[in-house]
């Protein structure tokens, strides 16, 4: 037996231009269309939008639901924890009513504090994300560009920040930034810690890409594109602009891929360590945390922000690879 | 009065058991158990705990040898592995509870606690042939010492040698012992007053008639002078042989071990002390013959040693390594373990002090009390297993004479009761005050944090909940101006009585001082000091606890806070291990080892 030949060429990824009907395309048609073709991108990809839809509609998923994450139900309400905290139905206190069951202790219900930390976690990665982003991209250009002193000069700073231990001195400047901000008599804002954490990750998360940056534009530099601009005249903002930064957004736009899951999980890995969001915030972190001192009595309490954290951290991740396989065909798996 | 020594044991280790809270025990919510877990909340709880009774003893019951436990048997080696080696082995740098423990090993006082059963101690002669005589409306304290006391070297123990273990606390390089005697026989003041017999100075108010008999003559009334006495660091060293600071390194045993080897922070090992002789000591059982003891063991591997009971290790137990928050729900749930278990709750009196210069309005204090959520408050640090919930201000482990009682409903709605609240607050200046609640940043205080919260909202209360760094937490609240409402602080009695532990916490006020409420009532204080000068001590005692209430009830200063429960464990081949409520630790005194 024979399988018919396809009448139509093999379509290859790396190949999209020779097919027959050789139309022109710009090269972000090429890369959506190789990224089309990448199941696994796809698949990460409608998961993270999924993320992000239920971070934007938590409230709407509340009301429907009929809970809120600041409710202690399980105080409130006796016969849904035993004089222990800790579930009194099987699986951590799943039911029709909690769908995920209820928090040891407290009492809070875990479907609503996880749907509502998806929105602490992204909402401070995704700003911290652009903020590091910007920075990184024009102190790397600028760097690279300018080269001399001023290479030399932020060169030295770069290094300063990646010789830093931040999650150290995160531990270690929040309580401070609290102690001065704060009036004694005042609890501390949910939108200073938030501020304050985005502030500080981002202080430390610029250095890589901006180094990264650096070497892309001192290649680049030299070029003959680059030469050419400058001998008709143009000024160092078009060549910069212009010249240098059209060639630059593949590793800035891989670079912030992969930096958002790694946020989402430095903010997780701060609130474990306690100097995250506070109690009163929904946040996996410190879901996690909680987790992993009950588990030996409520093993499902671990399971949901650990599977949760594990999706979204891998589904990023993979965007981040189908994203710049896209990009970048030349590089093979 | 500088006490502070061992409130911050106190806190120590309330803060060390905060950890233990931080993970519940219960055998209920795990999937496989569920079934059974409606009927869990009461199956745990087999017997409920009952506070020590301690009461004073005869010359007859200060004879030796001490009452041994059931089924004893003499010699052995045992193991005592725990966490820190002991800081001090000079009686007279004593104050911390494993110090004073290990004291009982190798050092012996003017009196102690006779364990005469489980729960039941009676105040009796150590080195005295009784528990004292006092004269002179209370002032004067007679002790006659026992014939046979002796020295590791088999000299005799003498008047001399107490009147001296006495005055060399006034010296200067002693800074860690208690300070009740030195003052009570001087005044606040003792080091200025005299300094140390080393310049060859005498203390004239300690006499000694002859080579048996010591008389301390006070300048007030102390009718509980003996339970002074009976404190480790007031145990005594000998005229002839003390070397001063040196003797910390080196302390000449009076008790029934001596030091055979020491390496700093990793082994200890005792041997028996041939002159001490068993007949004349009623406290001691000293049963094995050798004590081996492991330092720099964290609370886990000690737990996790014990549980698993294997090889030498069971003869092992552990004078203060606490259960730790991730193994106490196996400890707990491990019905194999529960005779080498042991549960005590803290003897340690914590409370939530209202600063009563900024809440004012005594209604509010009352309504706190009133909706105060201590059921939920014990459910989020692990439940009735983990956390006790008293309603007194005196600790029931630590007062001769308690007497319970319940000023705010808690036995009935435990859960707090808000619409009582509501209508003292109706009644109040301010129906819906704020209060500035101040907490350490510790990880078990946050969710305790937002129960609070949660429940003084429901009563229209609103609670700006400040979080304190763990390292000045207690700084920050004692300062006399603080901007605080609401915040948690702990003290620990020196002896089982009201007197070491009311004038300190609602005694003088001063930054950096224990008298966190700021309470400053002329009638408490000079109900106070009627108190301490009552000859009668169990008279003394009543009017302790009569005053516990009448402060409540007509001030209410504070919240009584929640009580930590201590689980230790020990070996199976270790017998008569038993906590010492008054310490919350194992004491030495009745352990042996089975054959």
């Amino acid at each position: 037996m024979t399988t018919p030949t396809s009448t139509a060429p093999e379509i290859d990824a790396t190949s999209v231009t020779e097919t027959p009907e050789a139309v022109g395309r710009s090269p972000g048609q090429l890369m959506w269309l190789r990224f089309r073709r990448d199941r696994t991108g796809v698949i990460s990809a409608v998961i993270v939008i999924l993320f992000f839809l239920v971070a934007i509609l938590a409230p709407v998923i509340s009301a429907v639901y009929g809970k809120d994450p600041y409710t202690l139900y399980g105080q409130d309400r006796p016969g849904l924890l035993n004089d222990f905290g800790y579930a009194l139905a099987p699986n951590g206190g799943i039911s029709s009513e909690f769908w995920f069951g209820i928090e040891p202790n407290l009492g809070r219900d875990v479907f609503m504090q996880l749907v509502y930390g998806i929105r602490t976690s992204l909402l401070i990665a995704v700003v911290t994300a652009v903020l590091t982003t910007i920075i990184g991209v024009v102190v790397g250009i600028v760097a690279g560009y300018a080269g001399g002193k001023t290479d030399y000069f932020i060169g030295r700073v770069i290094d300063l920040m990646l010789s830093f231990p931040q999650i150290l001195f995160i531990i270690a400047f929040t309580p401070v930034v609290d102690q001065f901000l704060v009036p004694s008599n005042e609890e501390t804002p949910v939108w200073l810690r938030a501020v304050t954490l985005t502030i500080l990750l981002t202080v430390f998360g610029w250095a890589g890409l901006a180094r990264l940056l650096r070497g892309q534009v001192l290649s680049m530099r030299e070029r003959e594109f680059v030469e050419a601009a400058k001998v008709t005249g143009a000024s160092p903002a078009r060549i910069v602009f212009k010249e240098l930064l059209p060639n630059l957004w593949t590793p800035i736009l891989i670079q912030s891929t992969l930096l958002l899951p790694a946020l989402v999980t430095a903010e997780a890995a701060l609130s474990f360590l306690g100097v995250g969001m506070g109690e009163q915030v929904p946040d996996w972190g410190r879901m996690f945390l909680r987790a992993t001192q009950v588990y030996q009595n409520d093993i499902t309490y671990l399971i949901f922000p650990g599977v949760a954290l594990l999706i979204f951290v891998i589904a990023f991740n993979l965007l981040g690879d189908s994203v710049r396989d896209a990009f970048d065909p030349k590089i093979k798996r | 009065m500088n006490h502070r020594k061992r409130s911050a044991l106190a806190v120590v280790a309330a803060a060390s058991l905060a950890l233990v809270g931080a993970c519940a025990p219960g055998n209920a919510g795990a999937p496989s158990s569920a079934p059974a877990s409606a009927g869990a909340s009461s199956a745990p709880a087999a017997e409920a705990y009952k506070p020590p009774t301690i009461t004073l003893g005869t010359a007859e019951d200060s004879k030796g040898p001490a009452i041994p436990p059931e089924g004893v048997v003499k010699g052995g080696t045992v193991t005592m592995i725990d966490r820190d080696d002991f800081a001090h082995f000079d009686p007279a740098q004593i104050y911390v509870n494993t110090d004073a423990n290990f004291g009982l090993l190798i050092s012996r006082g003017l009196t102690g606690y006779k364990r005469v059963a489980k729960g039941d101690y009676k105040l009796v002669g150590d080195l005295a042939t009784d528990a004292g005589t006092v004269s002179d409306g209370g002032k004067t304290w007679t002790f006659t010492l026992k014939d046979g006391v002796k020295w590791q070297d088999g000299s005799p123990i003498t008047s001399a040698d107490v009147k001296w273990s006495v005055e060399r606390m006034f010296a200067p390089f002693v800074t860690f012992g208690p300070n009740y005697i030195q003052t009570w026989l001087t005044s606040e003041n003792y080091k200025k007053d005299y300094p140390g017999p080393y310049g060859g100075k005498e203390l004239d108010n300690i006499e000694t008639p002859d080579a048996k008999s010591i008389v301390f003559k006070f300048n007030s009334p102390h009718a509980d002078a003996n339970y002074a006495f009976a404190m480790a660091g007031y145990n005594i060293v000998p005229k002839a042989k003390d070397t001063k600071e040196k003797y910390d390194k080196e302390p000449v045993s009076s008790g029934p071990y001596i030091i055979k080897s020491h390496v700093v922070d990793k082994s200890l090992e005792l041997a028996r002390n041939p002159n001490w002789d068993a007949a004349t000591d009623p406290i001691r059982g000293a049963y094995p013959d050798v004590w081996k003891m492991e330092f720099g063991q964290e609370a886990t591997q000690v737990t996790d040693r014990l549980v698993a009971d294997s090889g030498p290790d069971q003869t092992a137990f552990t004078f203060y390594s606490n259960t730790p928050a991730e193994r106490l729900q196996q400890v707990l749930g491990d019905a194999s373990l529960a005779d080498r278990r042991m549960i005590s709750p803290s003897p340690y009196g914590n409370y939530y002090y209202f600063n009563l210069d900024r809440v004012k309005d005594q209604k509010i204090r009352q309504a706190i009390n009133y909706a105060w959520p201590a059921k939920q408050i014990q459910q989020a640090l692990g439940g009735p297993q983990a956390v006790a919930l008293p309603t007194t201000i005196l600790n029931e482990n630590t007062t001769v004479g308690y007497k319970p009682y319940d000023l705010f409903g808690k036995l009935a709605k435990p859960e707090g009761d808000i619409e009582k609240a509501k209508q003292l607050l109706a009644e109040s200046s301010n129906p819906h005050p704020t209060i500035v609640y101040a907490y350490n940043n510790l990880p078990t205080q946050e969710p305790v944090t937002l129960v609070i919260k949660n429940a003084l909202e429901k009563a229209g209360i609103k609670v700006v909940a400040k979080s304190l760094d763990r390292k000045t937490y207690y700084d920050s609240i004692s300062q006399t101006k603080n901007e605080f409402d609401l915040y948690w602080g702990g003290w620990g009695a020196d002896w089982p009585s009201g007197s070491t532990v009311m004038p300190i916490i609602f005694g003088p006020v001063s930054d950096g001082g224990q008298n966190m409420s700021h309470l400053n009532d002329p009638t408490v204080k000079a109900e106070m000091k009627k108190i301490e000068e009552n000859p009668d001590i169990d008279a003394a005692n009543a009017a302790w606890m009569n005053l516990d209430k009448q402060i409540q009830e007509t001030i209410t200063p504070m919240v009584v806070a929640e009580n930590r429960i201590g689980t230790f464990l020990h070996g199976s081949k270790v017998g008569g291990a038993e906590i010492d409520p008054q310490q919350w630790i194992v004491s030495p005194n009745t352990i042996f080892v089975k054959q």
